[in-house]
Formats: C-alpha cells, structure tokens, sequence
C-alpha cells in the first residue's frame, strides 16, 4: 500500500529531486504557504480557493505540476493526481508534500530542510516571533544522553529557593537578587538559555552572564546557600557608587543592576555611551519597561502637551490618605502642590494605602506661579497643570514606597502602614481612562466595563522590606513560588510565610507581574 | 429562500473574513498564539502521547497520516481548554472589530 507514515522519502519525490529539483516547491513555499511579503500574502489570500468546489478550508492543497489549488476534504487533490498522474502535491497549512500515488504525506530529509528555512524566514522581519522548532546541537543531544533521568516539579518542591550568604552588609543586593530570582519572565527567558552574550572581548564581566549563573545555581536543587561573591565584585566594577561594605539603598542597587543588564544584554561596556534607550528590545526592557505619560496643560489656552518617558519603577510619595477629598475640587481651587507639601511637613502620617499613592501619583498638579512653562500652542508663558498617567503598562510593575525622606532640615524613616493587594488593577491609572474623565469617580462596579479588562490586572511577587532607621537596617523579602505560597527570605535564611505575613509587612519595594501578557 | 439566501451570505462572508485575516498576517499570527497557547496548557503533550499510543497499536508500518487523523481529532477537539477558545474568539472579534471596510 505505498509509503507509510513512518517510511522515508517516496520514489515519486526522489524523481521530482533527481528532474527538477526543489526549486519550484521552494517558491510556492514562500508565496503560499510562509510568505516572505504583504504582496505574497494578498496572492495567498486571493488565490488559495479550491478549483473545484472553491471553498478555502478542509485542508487545501497545491499541485506540483500544474497551476491547481484543491481541497482534501473533498478529495479533490486526491482525484486530480489520479486523472492528470500528478502524484505530487504541497499542503498549503504546513507546506508538506502529499504523494497522491503513494496515498500518503512524505517525509523527506531535503524537503523537510526546505520547509524550515522558508519558515524561519518567514517570521524574520514580521511580528510573528514564531515558534522555530528547538533542534538541538550535538552537544546538547550529548547532555541529554548523559543525563536521561527527568526530575518533575511538584507542588511542595523547594527548587527555585536558594539562600544568600551576607557578604558584609550585602542584605540590599540579597533581597533584590531573590526579587529578580522570582520574576517568571526572566526565569522563563534564563532558564531556557536565551542570552547570548555579545560583550566579545570581556564575556566574564558580562553582568547578563551572571544572572544567567545565578538562575542555574538557585534551580539546580542545591540547598546550601549560594555565595554571591562573583555578583558582587560585578556590581562593584560596574556600579562604582555601590561599592564598599557600607549600608546602601535597595531601591538605588535595583535601578542600577537594571541600567547594568541593560546596558550589557546590548554588549555595551561604555558608561558614557547610551545609544537610544528608547528602543531597546533586550530582556530588561522588555519586562520592565513601561511608558509614563505626562501631560501639561496651559492654563490660559487649555493646549495640551504631551510627552511619553519610559519607566523601570514608579516612586510613590507616602501622603495622607485623599480617600475623601475630590481630586476636581483641588484642582479648580488650586493648592495642589501647596496641599501635598503641606502634608509632607505634617506632624504625622495616617496608614496610606498603595492605591492612595497611585491615586496621588496621577492626580493633575498644578504648577504654581513660580513654574510657568512656556506653552507650545499659545506661544507665552503660562501656568500650567501637569497630570502622570500610564500610557504603556510593563510586564513586571516596581513599586518604589518613598520611605527614606531627605530634605535640607532633616533626614528620617517614615514607618507608616502602607496597604498593598495581592491583585491589582491598574485601569485607572491608564492615560485613555482620562480623556476629560473624572478617573477616580468611577463606580466599582464600572471598573470592569469589558471582558477584556482583565488585561490591566497584575499580581504581587515579591516585597523588599526595610527594618530599622534611616542609618542602620536591615533588608528582608517576601517572595512568592509556584503561584500561591510565599518565603521570607532573609539572606542565608529562608522560611514559610502566609499572605496575611506579606501584606501586613512595611513594604519598601513592591513587585507585581501582569496577569495577562500579550504575545508580540 | 431566505434560508439558501442567508448560506450565501454567511459563505461569502467567511471568505470575505478570511481572505482579510490571511492578508493581513493576522491569521499567522493568531496561528502562532494557538500553538503557544496549546503548548503552555499541555494539550500537545497530551495529544503527542496519545498520537504515540495509536502508532503503537496499529504498528509504525500500518498507519497512514490520515489514518492518525481521523483517529486523534475528536480527542484534540474535546481536550482544548476553554479558555484557549474563548481567548482566540475575543482575539478574532477585536480583529474585525478593527476592520472598517468588511
């Protein structure tokens, strides 16, 4: 009964080889099946009917031979290679060949190849990243021969929690290092060895390099604690201002770990040379890049100007709750500013809630009479109101609660109770919820106009804490595994916790990962 | 009447709606977020297994593709996660949502 689906290549293909070569199925290929361009996918859209009963499902087929498109469903590829002998013909959902003499699909080695390149091609240069199948290299076919035996992940594993020795007053490094450990982004994309390093001539200064190491020191199931001594001789040679045993910010180590991998995912050793942040497509950019929309308003013309900065974390000014107060009566009676410095010089400060801050961080702010800002739709100098809003959501939000205060008179701690959820939405921070909307007059039940709402909706990972003062601390953290249990972590020493633990604690740094990620 | 009237229409927007989705590039890539979307719930491993299962049975030199098609299809059907279709649907009605001109 002809070739079988496990046998190799038919004789009609070897011919078709032998004759013709795989030039012409190459071309349709790349036309029909993965085209290379928007005119190829118009003559794919156009063209791709059965000649027969001119439906475009039920699994059409293109003939080798002759210009016929015809479906399987209705056997009509099938009789036209019968009545004309054109055995072969090329499926034109995955490209592969049909021998309708042999009665079955052919797997041929050459053919195969062709299908790969043309699909590989395909998806450069067009948005679908598409999924090129894993073919592993002789090496990694070596490993996985060596190491037949497979470990499966159980719900009460501990893989993935590693502890980190204090170096000398490291705890700052630690607790962001077990945040970043837990990100499920950057797990996923170190874990299956998509760095590739591109700093040529220092590969072992490679910041990127590190945490691809440290991603495989805290899965591979070891359960003494790691020694990041590497890390930090890296963060020293390239963050010079964090070098030394004294005490540092977390906060600050964050953002400057987040501008090193940055800048070294693009191979970039130069601390000068920053060549357009705002196109960056490398792994830290892609996790935790948002865009903040600021708006300025003229107050005489009502001209809007806009401007889009991109952001790796947000810094939230720990105010008295605005729960009760009218964001529209503040602003039309214009003490904004004055109000929330005002409340800063405060004696006190009430438990605040992380929704409070964002609240505080997007309502319009008047700039004052000392602040006039030269408008570019009326062309004079004007006072002006300037309101943040979130144009472009990250994957992974940073949460920076401004707990340190430092002003010329003095330099203190602010330990007050900030509430956090474990699920936030943050909608209503969006630049489009305004457009002349109150934002936050929005009913609850409002919230969720559309199915699709849940796209702004993020989950909590992971939280910095800070115990102490001002001058001398400690850092601990929270970090969340497999989707609901949750460790403290505090440098070599790592424990259960519950949620009631995290969300009772003083929060410094708050992590959140969306829900719902987009694929490009 | 109406009834063989409305068949033509909905064929003709079928084919309407397909011919915009392969020309845009949208079908590729809605094909692309399945298959990711099947391989993050574990559908294609459920169904490799089982394909390996039939060829197992019936002998690698006594199955055609079409035989393992037939064979496999109600089960990957029945085994697609809600979500998966429902997530798909909503992709495609903001797809031509989009579309002014269909």
């Amino acid at each position: 009964m002809g070739t079988r689906a496990g046998g190799s290549s038919c004789p009609h293909v070897v011919a078709l080889k032998e004759s013709r070569g795989l030039d012409t199925f190459r071309i349709i290929l790349s036309n029909f099946v993965y085209c290379r361009s928007p005119r190829a996918r118009r003559l794919k859209a156009q063209s791709c009917i059965c000649h027969d009963c001119a439906t475009t499902a039920d699994r059409l087929h293109c003939c080798l031979d002759c210009v016929y498109f015809g479906c399987y469903g209705n056997q009509h590829i099938q009789e036209h290679a019968k009545s004309h002998r054109h055995h072969l013909a090329l499926d034109l959902s995955y490209g592969v060949l049909l021998c309708g003499t042999c009665g079955d699909y052919v797997y041929d080695e050459d053919v195969n190849k062709v299908i790969h390149e043309e699909k590989y091609r395909a998806t450069q240069g067009t948005h679908a990243n598409g999924t090129v199948a894993w073919q592993p290299s002789s090496n990694e076919l070596n490993l996985l021969q060596h190491n037949p035996k497979r470990r499966k992940i159980t719900h009460n594993s501990t893989i993935g929690l590693r502890g980190l020795i204090n170096l000398g007053n490291t705890c700052f490094m630690n607790c962001i290092v077990q945040a970043l450990m837990h990100t499920p982004f950057l797990r996923d994309f170190f874990l299956s060895d998509k760095h590739e390093c591109l700093m040529m001539q220092s590969q072992n200064h490679c910041l990127v390099c590190e945490m691809s190491r440290l991603f495989q020191e805290f899965y591979s199931g070891c359960r003494s604690p790691h020694v990041p001594f590497k890390l930090l001789h890296l963060v020293w040679t390239h963050a010079r201002h964090l070098a030394g045993y004294e005490q540092q910010d977390a906060h600050e180590f964050f953002i400057a770990a987040l501008d090193v991998l940055h800048r070294h995912c693009k191979g970039d050793t130069d601390y000068s040379n920053h060549h357009n942040p705002h196109h960056c497509n490398c792994i830290i950019d892609q996790v935790f890049t948002g865009g903040l929309q600021s708006d300025v308003t003229c107050q005489a013309c009502l001209g809007v100007s806009t401007t889009v900065d991109p952001f790796w974390d947000i810094s939230l000014d720990l105010g008295t709750s605005i729960a009760q107060a009218d964001s529209q009566d503040i602003l039309t009676a214009g003490f904004l500013t004055a109000g929330a410095s005002a409340i800063t010089n405060g004696i006190s400060y009430t438990s605040t809630s992380l929704t409070d801050c964002l609240k505080r961080f997007t309502r319009p702010e008047h700039l004052g009479s000392s602040a006039k800002i030269k408008c570019s739709h009326c062309h004079s100098y004007q006072e002006s109101t300037k309101q943040l809003t979130m144009k472009k959501l990250p994957v992974v939000a940073c949460f920076h609660l401004k707990r340190f205060e430092h002003s010329t008179k003095f330099r203190r701690k602010i330990s007050t109770f900030v509430s956090f959820p474990v699920e936030l939405d943050l909608t209503p921070f969006m630049a489009h919820r305004r457009n002349g909307l109150d934002t936050f007059s929005i009913s609850p039940g409002e919230m969720c106009p559309t199915p699709a709402s849940n796209e702004n909706r993020y989950s909590l990972f992971a939280v910095v804490n800070h115990r102490g003062s001002i001058d001398s601390g400690h850092y601990t953290c929270f970090i969340r595994q497999h989707r609901d249990q949750w460790f403290r972590c505090e440098d070599d020493i790592i424990t259960k916790a519950t949620v009631a633990d995290v969300v009772n604690s003083e929060g410094y740094l708050l992590f959140y990962h969306k829900q719902l990620v987009e694929y490009e | 009447m109406a009834d063989s009237e409305r068949r033509i229409k909905d064929a003709q927007m079928r084919a309407t709606i397909n011919q915009k989705l392969v020309e845009t590039g949208e079908r590729e890539r809605l094909k692309e977020v399945l298959r990711t979307k099947l391989i993050e719930c574990g559908w294609r491993d459920q169904l490799k297994a089982h394909c390996k299962d039939v060829v197992k049975q019936k002998g690698l030199e006594h199955i055609t593709v079409d035989e393992l098609v037939a064979e496999i299809t109600p089960k990957g059907r029945a085994l697609v996660p809600d979500s998966v279709k429902k997530e798909l649907l909503q992709r495609i009605r903001h797809f031509l949502a989009q579309q002014s001109n269909i």
